[in-house]
């Protein structure tokens, strides 16, 4: 059986820059969110800035940047096909909730 | 088992092709999962909240989004030390990590806490799951309090989990692996908020 290797891991200093620059998002979705733009424009950019942290988050915090490549590719892509299907579908459940058929 | 049968199991065995523990793929494969999750009922109330131009706002800068932002700061304050127990974990010194996985589960209760302040307030204020004290969509407090809480419910089930860790790995039972996992679920915990905190209340500032 093969060892598992133990893996470097980012250094306290790394650490206290991505919390310094995951607070830093926060006050600009803040600051956007007092600009006072459409919904749905404002939505997006609070998605993106989320999505921003998140990989931050997932790749420092939970250290997937430093794992072997495979551990990566077996799960982001098929969280984010998850996420995109459910994009697709949800927007097909309201035409389906219109086109219900009712009893005589 | 005799030397034969071992060198033989040994020859059927083989490592992770991920090179991790199977506890730490495991805990990957629940985050997945719960993501997925978060994401099906956040992709709900995304629709909802743009399908009604006349959904409630009813967040004031003070005090909602203040004490949300001093929440945000709180959770990811609480990473920070939940990666320096990790490091001291990892490097052997057993009662630093201790103590930074006791600040982590200190933040966690803040963060509970004013989670649970800024609640009573709104049900005083007359939010219930399917009332709406403004007169909006009552599809508003559903929203508001199924996301929340079961944010909230994951949140109070990671200190619970922190605290029976370090327990365990003060008494010898558990190691750095375990305290590792765990740190993976509180990340992601963490990382869930940063879609909870713009989505739900900022998009909802009168």
């Amino acid at each position: 059986m093969t060892a598992i290797a133990p893996r470097r891991h980012p250094t306290m200093k790394l650490y206290v820059v991505v919390w310094i620059g995951l607070i830093l998002i926060v006050g600009l979705e803040v600051l956007l969110t007092y600009e006072r733009l459409p919904a749905g424009t404002l939505l997006a950019c609070l998605l993106a800035l989320a999505l921003v942290e998140a990989a931050l988050a997932v790749m420092y915090f939970m250290h997937l940047k430093y794992e072997r490549p495979a551990l990566f590719w077996s799960l982001i892509p098929y969280l984010l096909f998850a996420l995109v299907l459910m994009d697709h579908f949800w927007p097909d459940a309201l035409r389906l909730m219109r086109q219900r058929l009712h009893g005589p | 088992m005799s030397e034969a049968a071992t060198a033989q199991a040994g020859t059927l065995t083989e490592g992770s092709p991920y090179g991790i523990p199977s506890r730490k793929l495991a805990i990957w494969l629940f985050i997945i999962a719960d993501a997925a999750t978060f994401g099906a009922i956040l992709f709900a109330y995304g629709y909802l909240r743009l399908a009604n131009p006349d959904w409630t706002k009813p967040f004031a800068f003070s005090p909602t989004i203040v004490n949300g932002i001093v929440m945000t700061v709180v959770l990811l304050t609480s990473s920070l030390t939940m990666v320096a127990a990790l490091a001291a974990a990892q490097s052997g010194r057993t009662s630093t990590g201790i103590r930074w996985l006791g600040v982590t589960m200190l933040l966690g209760t803040v963060f509970a806490t004013l989670h649970l302040r800024e609640w009573f307030a709104m049900i005083a204020a007359g939010w219930r799951l399917f009332r709406n004290p403004m007169g909006g969509s009552p599809l508003f407090g559903a929203t508001f309090f199924g996301i929340t809480g079961l944010h909230l419910l994951h949140v109070v089930c990671g200190v619970i989990v922190i605290g029976v860790i370090a327990l365990e790995f003060r008494r010898g039972r558990f190691g750095a692996g375990h305290v590792e996992t765990t740190a993976l679920y509180w990340h992601f915990v963490d990382l869930v908020w940063m879609f909870v905190f713009p989505l739900v209340y900022l998009m909802n500032v009168r």
